[in-house]
């Protein structure tokens, strides 16, 4: 009774803003040939409208202040939109609340607008990239195969090289010592 | 002599010469062991990888383990804690996911190049079926664990198979129609995908089926020493080398570059980068299933067919192939090397074909994007 009663509320309350953009989830879900959800950029992977914690339903009055806020947020602001995750708020706070729903038509402006640099789960693709390939913007171990190939290649090539050098010298001791076990046992058996 | 005892001396004397124990000593398989050496000698290593990359799961496999949570609503949870704080977690659990599809490669191929070569001829009739059995239990370690994760798309790919598994019952007559669906409970453990389904395909992954391929694959290499590598082509090798040190040396040095190549390929590319990231989220019972979701590579000659062809077709199609998989030694007994090498090229143009361009074909046919 109490879910009915709050989602009915919810529904009434936030009906008007409750904006989920499926534009976007579109946009990128063609260009990328990726089957993308919406936990690209929002927290929930159902999207924003429900009543489950972190969707517009299931926020708490704090929350609802926030939301409202962030409905206003403008270029450069540092906002939380607490429906969004952190690369839904990276984007919000770089275009602003009122571009990116200009932007509904034109959903491909939107890598163009983000930071060249910013990649906030450190796996050396940046965030707008990952929105272009279709990858999760938050998830190190999510990306392109030959980009992350590349990427972590150089990263890591000296734990490489050193495996490399350890594998042919255990090899290389190994064969030696079978080697050695062979002449012995001829001689043996001779 | 009575029927019976004859029966029993014929027995003791196929045993004798599948299984030849007086063999099993130092001399035969140290010193006098050798290896046929032609133009497809590289597919006598094929098996030793295999084996190396089976060793390498079952390390990686235990590893994980200390990590690893069975349940519904922590196994997600318990392989993301590995993945992302447990000290090279990520590079253990990459290691486990591509040491396990390159297992399977080399294992068809090798079943393959085996066939070609007609090394299931008497008296080897044993190692065939030992393979053909091992073959079998890697599908069902591929399948038992794909669930383990709990993820999108590991529990929806289970549920489908789960129901092609039921599905069969309306293709079969009489009390037969009933065997699938109490099949399918018995390893779902209750009548929906759940915590009892996770609890058996974990037992089966880490327990059971590594007990039985232990003891087939002890039979299978034990068989193969007493043995030896089979002859494989037609006229009798000009060139022998011996299997120790020669064979072990190269053998050795093939295992190294295995284990380079999975070493890069676990540290630079995450096996789960080749899907949408929507497809590895925590399983959400309630929630809309994503799009996408297909069984593990090494299933699509099943998956893909599946999708274009009736049910009953490629259950057929797949009961033949199981039969004749097993009875194989005998069903081509008397064909030529010519003729097993063609059937081979056919088998791996169909392999090669369902599994790299069957979304392909799908969309062509279908119009649907898998």
């Amino acid at each position: 009774m109490r879910i009915v009663f709050s989602l009915l509320l919810s529904t009434c309350l936030f009906s008007s803003m409750a904006m989920a953009h499926p534009e976007y989830l579109q946009y990128f879900k063609k260009e990328s040939g990726r089957p993308i959800n919406c936990s690209m950029c929002h927290m929930d992977p159902e999207g924003p409208e429900g009543i489950k914690p972190d969707q517009i339903g299931g926020l708490s009055k704090e929350e609802k202040k926030m939301l409202e806020l962030a409905r206003k947020a403008r270029p450069g602001d540092n906002i939380t939109n607490p429906i969004l995750n952190l690369f839904g708020n990276e984007i919000l706070n770089t275009i602003g609340h009122d571009k990116l729903v200009e932007l509904e038509k034109d959903p491909g402006e939107i890598p163009k607008l983000l930071s060249k640099t910013s990649d906030l789960d450190h796996n050396g693709i940046p965030d707008y990239q990952k929105l272009l390939d279709g990858t999760d913007p938050l998830n190190p171990n999510d990306g392109l195969p030959w980009k992350l190939f590349k990427i972590n290649f150089m990263k890591n090539w000296f734990q490489i090289m050193m495996t490399v050098l350890a594998t042919i010298s255990g090899v290389f001791g190994l064969c030696y010592t079978i080697i050695w076990f062979s002449i012995r046992t001829k001689k043996e058996f001779k | 002599m009575s029927d019976k005892k004859k029966g029993l001396k014929r027995l003791v004397e196929f045993m004798y010469d599948r299984l030849p124990m007086h063999k099993f000593n130092f001399e035969h398989i140290v010193l006098e062991k050798e290896v046929p050496v032609h133009r497809m000698s590289w597919a006598y290593y094929l098996g030793g990888l295999t084996l190396f990359f089976f060793m390498v799961q079952v390390v990686t496999g235990i590893f994980l383990l200390f990590y690893y949570q069975p349940t519904v609503s922590d196994a997600h949870a318990s392989i993301e804690y590995i993945t992302k704080y447990v000290n090279n977690g990520f590079f253990i659990r990459n290691l486990h996911t591509w040491s396990s599809s390159c297992m399977i490669l080399c294992l068809v191929v090798h079943a393959i190049t085996t066939f070609a070569m007609k090394a299931f001829a008497p008296p080897r009739e044993m190692i065939w079926v030992g393979g053909a059995a091992m073959l079998i239990l890697t599908f069902a370690f591929g399948f038992t664990g794909y669930l383990l994760p709990w993820h999108q798309i590991a529990v929806n790919a289970t549920k489908v198979m789960l129901q092609s598994i039921e599905e069969s019952g309306h293709y079969l007559p009489g009390f037969l129609s009933g065997v699938p669906h109490y099949m399918r409970e018995l390893i779902q453990g209750g009548s929906v995908v759940g915590q009892a389904t996770l609890s058996r395909f974990f037992a089966l992954h880490v327990v059971i089926l590594p007990l039985i391929v232990f003891g087939i694959l002890a039979m299978h290499l034990l068989s193969v020493q007493l043995h030896g590598m089979s002859q494989g082509v037609d006229t009798l090798p000009k060139k022998t080398e011996k299997f120790f040190p020669f064979f072990i040396l190269k053998d050795l040095i093939v295992w190294g570059v295995a284990f380079l190549g999975i070493f890069i390929l676990a540290v630079c590319v995450p096996f789960e980068s080749f899907y949408a990231f929507p497809l590895f989220q925590a399983y959400n019972a309630l929630g809309a299933t994503p799009e996408g979701i297909k069984p593990e590579w090494y299933f699509y000659f099943t998956y893909y067919p599946l999708e274009l062809l009736p049910f009953w077709l490629v259950m057929i199609g797949m009961i033949v192939t199981g039969t004749v998989l097993l009875l194989t030694p005998w069903i081509f007994k008397n064909t030529s090397r010519r003729m097993l090498t063609i059937i081979a090229w056919a088998i791996t143009a169909y392999l090669v074909i369902t599994t790299l361009f069957g979304n392909v074909i799908l969309e062509l046919v279908k119009g649907v994007k898998s």
